[in-house]
């Protein structure tokens, strides 16, 4: 029984803060306020929330910028985690430099940003709106509106605040992902690098067939809380763009905000949300799928 | 092939390496040091245009040390310091960052990781010792809720928190927000505990059991101070994640002078949009402790970091 007692502290803990709210979202996503009280109107609030023109736009914007984070977070990471793990003196001094951003809260890390951004008085400014590094006439991230879309309506190329969110937010994950890259290349047995370099390997296939097969699984890991934190993160949003200008960052976790606590919709907010999680689910169980189909075929050849 | 390096001529070939690294570093503090830079202007400096990135230009040259004017303008606007004849120091700091929002922050962020470090311990020694119907299942679900959105959860919660308030004549939002935090953070050093507990070897307590001692006994005689370092890395994460966490603060706390220091932050950036110099001092003085605490405690972060990572 001791297990039992151990447990149940934690389960009591995780059932109540994290369980019971969760179903009480999937209570609430089928019903609406009225002002005699709570409505069922089944799945009203889902198809009300697909005909929004804000739902595909937030949806497009929380594609562009998952992918524009999660590849440039993935790739500067694995470069840093490189570069760190060849030098033999220092690199605990840069690790720790390099990880001090991840102490940084994300409302904060916006705040920063913010301040070398802004228009007319950010310190780069005066780089930016140089018209002959940034023709035509200078680069102003937070007012600058979103260029024409090259397909329908998709929201690509991204808008310069869109660049920017993506930049910060990559700044915040950079330390763990490089971390986490580093740990797993210190794992890699060096005489195995070092015949591959006797048989005349050069970095790139290095890399290529020999590093990224090796540390597959820890890339899925960083990978999967990339996704996770890109998703649901708001903070950045909050205090560096508020989704705009015109709507050009609003993002899906920042329309579930305002959905629920600027237009108090909640039966709204709680359909976005369930259909947040669950392509949070989605995406990771595609994560994980892609790398078993990876070693399944590493295995057969 | 493999030719023989002697140290110093492979140090000189790591010379390009450490540019590249340097640069990096830089590129990543950028914006940490300026910050420091505008905190420290005075407010005409930090509205000229162009703007300058040090406040020491004087009429003849773009940069004169000796002409530098800085300024504690904007940390005296934070702190606002009022002379007091009744504290020893002739002073008190009466700004609501360090009066309200800073020590909300930290009894929040303390207890929360308190009851995070010691749940996780005896969860991660549970599931770390024992094996029993359910293991599997409970250790899936832990992962599972982790891949809920915490705004998913909050629109619950913040529905949760108003019913009780009508409802509970003892109900107390701070009370609620460190439950919440702990509920929160608790699945993840669920798994970063029982990890640490994994690692180290059953013969040590299984020697004490022979010799009398009860499971319980064994885990705080024996357990509990080999495995401190990885109980004190959890209680340091769960610290930095609550003192960074903005969205549960700003919602689940009605009173103003309970929320927390991200809350303190969010105030400024209404009141005082132009004042440049004031937010950066705001921003500064709130990540000065966690950064401190980072610095002196790297270790034990990065090895959580990579322990829950990896196991999860």
């Amino acid at each position: 029984m001791l297990p039992f007692w151990l447990l149940l502290p934690t389960v009591l803990f995780v059932a109540v803060i994290q369980v019971y709210p969760a179903l009480y979202t999937v209570w609430l996503s089928v019903q609406q306020r009225e002002p005699s009280g709570w409505v069922f109107v089944g799945l009203g609030n889902f198809k009300r929330l697909l005909s929004l023109s804000r739902f595909s736009e937030s949806a497009g914007h929380t594609v562009v910028f998952l992918v524009g984070y999660a590849s440039l977070t993935m790739l500067l990471g694995f470069l840093i985690a490189l570069l760190l793990n060849r030098t033999t003196h220092l690199s605990g001094l840069y690790l720790t430099l390099i990880f001090i951003p991840w102490t940084i809260a994300d409302l904060l890390a916006g705040v920063v940003i913010r301040l070398l951004v802004q228009p007319d008085y950010g310190l780069l400014t005066g780089i930016l709106q140089n018209p002959s590094l940034f023709p035509p006439d200078g680069l102003s991230f937070l007012t600058d509106t979103r260029p024409p879309p090259w397909i329908g309506d998709f929201p690509f190329p991204p808008s310069p605040a869109m660049v920017l969110l993506i930049l910060v937010a990559t700044w915040r994950a950079l330390p763990f992902v490089t971390l986490l890259m580093l740990a797993a290349l210190q794992t890699v047995p060096s005489e195995i690098l070092e015949s591959s370099k006797i048989d005349g390997a050069n970095e790139f296939q290095i890399a290529r067939l020999i590093l990224i097969p090796l540390m597959l699984p820890t890339m899925v890991v960083a990978l999967s809380n990339l996704i996770l934190t890109g998703m649901n993160g708001v903070g950045t949003v909050f205090s560096l763009t508020r989704g705009g200008p015109g709507s050009s960052t609003d993002v899906l976790s920042y329309m579930l905000y305002t959905t629920g606590w600027r237009e108090l919709n909640f039966g709204r907010a709680a359909s976005l949300a369930l259909m947040i999680a669950a392509i949070n689910l989605l995406l990771i169980m595609g994560t994980l799928r892609l790398t078993r189909t990876e070693e399944r075929s590493r295995q057969d050849a | 092939m493999r030719r023989i390096v002697g140290p110093a001529s492979k140090t000189r070939r790591q010379i390009p390496l450490h540019l590249v690294l340097i640069l990096v570093c830089l590129a990543v503090m950028l914006p940490i040091g300026t910050t420091v830079l505008i905190s420290l202007k005075r407010q005409e400096d930090t509205v000229r245009r162009p703007p300058i990135i040090f406040p020491c230009d004087t009429a003849t040259s773009s940069f004169d040390l000796s002409a530098c004017r800085w300024a504690t303008e904007g940390y005296q606007r934070v702190l606002a310091p009022k002379p007091s004849l009744t504290s020893p120091l002739g002073f008190v700091l009466t700004g609501n960052m360090l009066r309200l929002y800073i020590p909300n922050s930290l009894l929040y962020a303390s207890s929360s990781a308190l009851l995070v470090m010691l749940l996780s311990a005896l969860s991660g020694y549970a599931l770390s010792r024992f094996r029993f119907t359910g293991h599997r299942l409970l250790m899936t679900s832990f992962l599972i809720v982790m891949g809920v959105p915490w705004l998913t959860e909050l629109l619950a919660l913040y529905q949760m928190r108003v019913t009780m308030a009508k409802m509970l004549p003892f109900y107390n939002d701070r009370v609620f927000i460190v439950l919440v935090y702990t509920g929160f953070w608790l699945p993840l050093s669920v798994w970063i505990a029982k990890g640490f507990f994994d690692a180290i070897p059953r013969e040590l307590e299984e020697a004490a059991l022979i010799d009398g001692c009860s499971p319980l006994g064994a885990l705080f005689r024996i357990l509990a101070p080999l495995s401190a370092p990885g109980l004190a890395a959890i209680f340091l994460y769960t610290f930095v994640a609550v003192w960074n966490e903005f969205i549960a603060g700003y919602l689940l706390i009605a009173k103003n002078n309970q929320k927390p220091v991200m809350f303190g932050l969010y105030d400024f950036l209404g009141q005082s949009t132009i004042s440049l110099q004031v937010v950066a001092a705001a921003c500064i003085l709130i990540a000065l402790p966690v950064i401190i605490l980072f610095l002196f405690t790297r270790r034990s972060f990065f090895k959580a970091m990579v322990e829950g990572a990896v196991k999860g």
